[in-house]
């Protein structure tokens, strides 16, 4: 029988099976009188059914009249599929990088006992006289600062801790080495690797070897490990490269080995391209201050990362470690002061890697993640009162096919079928939408950002949680309309009732007016967050950077890489500097270690001589910045005293720097002009004082600062950034400068070419996605919204011709007529703004970490969302309500439905 | 003991005991065997030949009638035969059952 059955599966099979029934059946009719068989269609009907295959049939014809409804109804189908697609599309694209920066953990052996390690303190400046942003960072949050660089030695007291660590190791991640082979040269990031690093990360080499702790000795080995992408990018074949000696930095070093390429490095969101020993820093950068950062207690810069034994949790491991780095910290402390406030170790897990990526963009993500469901929520209450809608303009259909007898199932399968298609075509739209969607997130996260290699890629898990939402939405939303579709009482809807009897709408109504209360409400919290965040960003653009950043050409040069080395380089830099000054259309020139803000650097501690203590009796630490002649000119950083740098404060002058008003007052001077300076065992002469500007971040307190001539550097710098101040359009003199370059010496290139304005919005790209998200998506809520009620006015319009149009024969004003087909979408609006408001004042709260200078309850941004919404929603209800007073009387008592 | 399910089939089986009949034939028999009694639809007679058929218990034919037009007829199978004893069995013990409740004609008390 199964078999049998299975034989009708083929459709061949079954249409000549309903040939043989209609036969059969004719047949019997020729015999029987007339009527004597009943209702023969639906005895096939049901004689087909025993197949057991009916519902396949079922479903083609269900799917193609979905099919021929969606393309007759266009302007509904575009409708529902765009707003379905956008709220997937965004759903798939935020969801992927969530998995790929918040949930995918490392690519090595059992990440799970992993660990990172950071500290906490009061006040970093008691016990660090200095330290490395370059990766790990430190941040400020209600005076306690937390970092994740350490001293080198503090890496020996967690690897001492054998009991609880199986492996302990320390990483320095440094953004330009200059790699040359085979007369190709690249700047590349590198990381340099204690020897236990791969060991603890338990990987295996793609190719080669990986570095071991042979290589990281005293003595160190001039090998270097290739990231696979890195290998392939620049060797064609990442497996060839081994073997081959290249220039690092003019250095050469062996390529031994290369990592596989899932790896990505201890950091989601940035990927090295190379590894070398971590003593080999020696080799590329020898000198006594390389050789003095690995014994100096009081300068943290490694990121310690530490694989626990088998059994060891995490908070053990807190409280033994915690021990142990606490009577290291304590050793190191000279002063009472210090001892009061020491950092405290904190352990964190390690699965997912330093958390640099995802403590930047975790919120923001989650923030996204939340804006993109509501509009998702927003669309799929679009399409439940479209849906709405179109079950209530088919009620008739509806009552004629139940009276013919049509079973209630199968008109509920029906409408199901239309609803479930209709999810399907926006969710495959949506993934292509998504598909772009990552794409431009990562180009809109990344920026300029060389390095910056996200590995987001839409794969299963997201594409199945699309599937499910793209189903669910058309499941249940197809479902409301069609229970309630058939619910209706079969005869009133059968008569020809002048349409705006509240027979069996009311339902109806009571749902549409819901469903436009919610949207309404959502998109006003979008429009909120998106107010907020710009206003975020036009505070953020306000805030005065000490400089006059427009009309200022950034572009870095590093003359190693053109064989440079010596005196020569720095002689290099200055016929650059003259010679660009000498462009026309460049009005001053000057240079930097850096552009300002410098995203990272050092700080050293630092005393000016003649100063009455200082206030607590605190150490005082600065900023180190270097810079060339005349850079506070070309800066139009104003100079409250003495005088800036010129050519002439080279290495054989008298040693200068320049601080700033901060750096002074907290030595207690007005006016330190005159004044000698040191920093450690180093003195200069306080030659000038300028105003406070910003340092590392666009967003932070003002920081004492010295600068520093770079021509009294005791090595010259490896590269250096230009500042060119123009008259007009920065980048209209990249041609002319290249050209200078390529004229001077062929081997030089621009690197870093942007403008200075370009470099600060880099600063704030969060805060510049986030506005452009924000408002994208509260724009796409906002349409989608007035879609919704643009759709409830129109079919309120449409319901009630007839009543209007007798209305208005009897002289009824337009604008009662107006308010008479407005009342309930403007009762729904209203609704919908009130608990808009309480929702996004709610919610807004959580978005408090990513604002600046303004409250989440922020009046102005509240009312410019309020204000776009009204305005909107007018124009939304206006425009049926227009047509609703131009309904020609006569036309409309005629209309018989 | 369920005999009320396919009660249908079973008085289908019945029926073409006596012969092989065209599915109209069928239900003209039911209806004169029960001395008008049982009026079966044919719309729902004709799936359960249908569905007889498939599960074996009868099988179709092209035939000439007695009225020498050409109709499907239905005869029964083995397995059709055995069924139906089954069911006979199974109808005589339910029969019997309510019978022996329903015997005698019910007062309500008072």
């Amino acid at each position: 029988m199964f078999w049998r059955k299975l034989r009708y599966l083929l459709p061949w099979v079954r249409r000549a099976e309903d040939r043989e029934i209609q036969d059969e059946l004719r047949a019997l009719q020729d015999i029987a009188g007339p009527r004597e068989l009943g209702n023969l269609t639906l005895a096939a009907e049901d004689a087909r059914a025993t197949f057991g295959w009916a519902w396949l049939d079922h479903l083609k014809q269900d799917v193609a009249y979905a099919a021929r409804s969606m393309r007759r109804n266009k302007a509904f189908t575009a409708l529902v599929v765009t707003s379905l697609a956008l709220g997937i599309g965004a759903n798939t694209a935020i969801f992927t990088f969530v998995e790929s920066v918040l949930l995918r953990p490392l690519p090595v052996r059992d990440p799970a006992q992993l660990v990172v390690m950071k500290w906490e303190a009061q006040n970093y400046t008691l016990a660090t006289n200095g330290m490395s942003w370059s990766t790990g960072g430190s941040t400020r949050d209600n005076g306690i600062t937390r970092a994740s660089v350490f001293p080198f030695r503090a890496l020996k007291a967690f690897q001492d801790s054998t009991d609880i660590v199986a492996a302990a190791f320390g990483y320095f991640t440094v953004e330009r080495l200059t790699f040359r082979s085979d007369e190709v040269t690249d700047s590349v990031k590198g990381h340099y690797v204690t020897g236990n690093y791969f060991q603890g990360m338990a990987i295996a080499p793609a190719a080669g070897r990986l570095i071991q702790p042979a290589d990281d000795l005293a003595a160190p080995e001039a090998v270097v490990v290739l990231s696979h992408a890195f290998g392939q990018r620049h060797f064609g074949d990442a497996g060839g490269a081994v073997g081959r000696v290249v220039q690092i930095n003019s250095k050469p070093f062996t390529v031994i080995g290369v990592t596989p390429p899932a790896f990505f490095g201890a950091e989601p969101g940035a990927v090295p391209d190379l590894y070398l020993p971590m003593r080999a820093q020696m080799i590329v950068e020898p000198g006594s201050r390389t050789d003095q950062t690995y014994v100096d207690d009081h300068f943290y810069w490694v990121e310690i990362m530490a694989r626990l034994r088998p059994g060891i949790d995490i908070t053990r491991a807190q409280t033994v470690l915690g021990a142990r780095f606490r009577s290291y910290v304590d050793a190191t402390a000279t002063t009472d002061e210090q001892k009061k406030d020491l950092p405290a170790l904190s352990l964190q897990p390690g699965a997912r890697g330093l958390d640099g990526l995802q403590r930047q963009y975790a919120r923001p993500i989650y923030v996204l993640v939340i804006m993109v469901g509501l509009i998702l929520l927003i669309a799929c209450a679009n399409i439940a009162n479209l849906l709405l809608g179109r079950a209530a303009a088919r009620q008739r259909e509806i009552a004629v096919r139940l009276s013919i007898g049509a079973g209630r199932w199968r008109i509920i399968r029906q409408l199901l079928t239309e609803s479930v298609l209709l999810s399907l075509v926006g969710g495959a739209l949506g993934v292509a939408i998504a598909w772009w969607g990552v794409r431009v997130l990562t180009s809109l996260l990344a920026g300029s950002r060389e390095h910056f290699t996200l590995h987001a890629r839409l794969d299963w898990t997201v594409l199945g949680v699309t599937a499910a939402i793209s189903v669910l939405t058309g499941v249940i939303f197809g479902l409301v309309p069609a229970v309630q579709a058939t619910r209706l009482r079969m005869l009133p809807a059968l008569k020809v009732v002048p349409a705006g009897a509240p027979s069996a709408g009311s339902g109806r109504l009571r749902l549409g007016s819901a469903l436009i209360v919610a949207q309404v409400a959502l998109s006003l919290c979008l429009l909120v967050a998106a107010a907020l965040f710009g206003r975020t960003l036009s505070k953020l653009n306000g805030i005065e950077v000490g400089f006059d950043r427009h009309n200022v050409l950034l572009f870095t040069v590093r003359p190693r890489t053109a064989g440079y080395t010596g005196p020569a380089v720095n002689t290099l830099y200055e016929t650059l500097r003259e010679r660009v000054a000498a462009l026309p259309g460049a009005e001053r020139v000057s240079l930097s270690s850096r552009a300002f803000p410098m995203g990272g650097g050092t700080m050293a501690r630092v005393t000016i001589e003649g100063a009455a203590a200082t206030p607590a009796g605190q150490p005082q630490s600065a900023v180190i910045a270097s810079v060339g002649p005349y850079f506070f000119e070309t800066m139009h950083m104003p100079l409250a005293a003495g005088r800036g740098f010129t050519p002439q404060d080279t290495g054989t002058a008298p040693r200068t720097v320049v601080v700033n008003r901060l750096l002074a007052r907290r030595f207690g001077f007005e006016n330190p002009v005159g004044r000698t300076l040191a920093v450690r065992q180093d003195r200069y002469e306080i030659v000038g004082l300028v105003d406070d500007a910003l340092a590392f971040q666009l967003v932070e307190e003002r920081r004492p600062m010295m600068y520093f001539s770079y021509l009294q550097a005791p090595t010259p710098a490896s590269l250096m950034t230009y500042e060119v101040r123009v008259t007009r359009n920065p980048l209209a003199l990249v041609g002319p400068v290249r050209d200078l370059m390529r004229q001077i010496d062929p081997g030089l290139a621009m690197h870093e070419v942007k403008t200075q304005a370009a470099h600060i919005d880099e600063a704030i790209r969060r805060e510049i996605t986030l506005a452009k998200l924000g408002s994208a998506f509260a724009l796409l809520a906002l349409v989608i919204a007035c879609v919704g009620l643009y759709g409830t006015v129109t079919s309120n319009v449409a319901r009630r011709t007839n009543e209007i149009g007798i209305r208005m024969a009897l002289g009824a004003p337009a604008r009662r007529i107006i308010r008479l087909v407005l009342t309930e979408a403007l009762v729904a609006t209203a609704a919908g703004l009130g608990v808009g408001l309480v929702l996004s004042v709610v919610v807004a709260r959580y978005a408090r970490t990513l604002l600046y200078g303004i409250e989440p309850t922020d009046p102005v941004a509240i009312a410019l969302a309020v204000a776009a919404l009204v305005a909107s929603g007018l124009v939304a209800v206006l425009i049926p309500a227009r047509m609703a007073t131009r309904v020609d009387p006569l036309a409309a008592v005629r209309q018989d439905n | 003991m369920q005999p009320l399910h396919g009660l249908l089939d079973m008085l289908v089986l019945r029926t073409l005991v006596m012969g092989p009949l065209h599915g109209y034939g069928v239900a003209k028999a039911i209806k004169t065997a029960s001395t008008d009694a049982l009026d079966i639809e044919f719309g729902s007679l004709y799936p359960a030949l249908k569905r007889l058929e498939l599960k074996g218990w009868i099988s179709a034919k092209w035939e000439d009638t007695d009225t020498g037009r050409r109709a499907k007829c239905y005869r029964l199978t083995p397995a059709g035969k055995k069924k139906l004893m089954q069911e006979h069995a199974e109808w005589h013990a339910f029969a019997s059952a309510v019978a022996r409740i329903m015997g005698s004609p019910a007062k309500e008390r008072p």
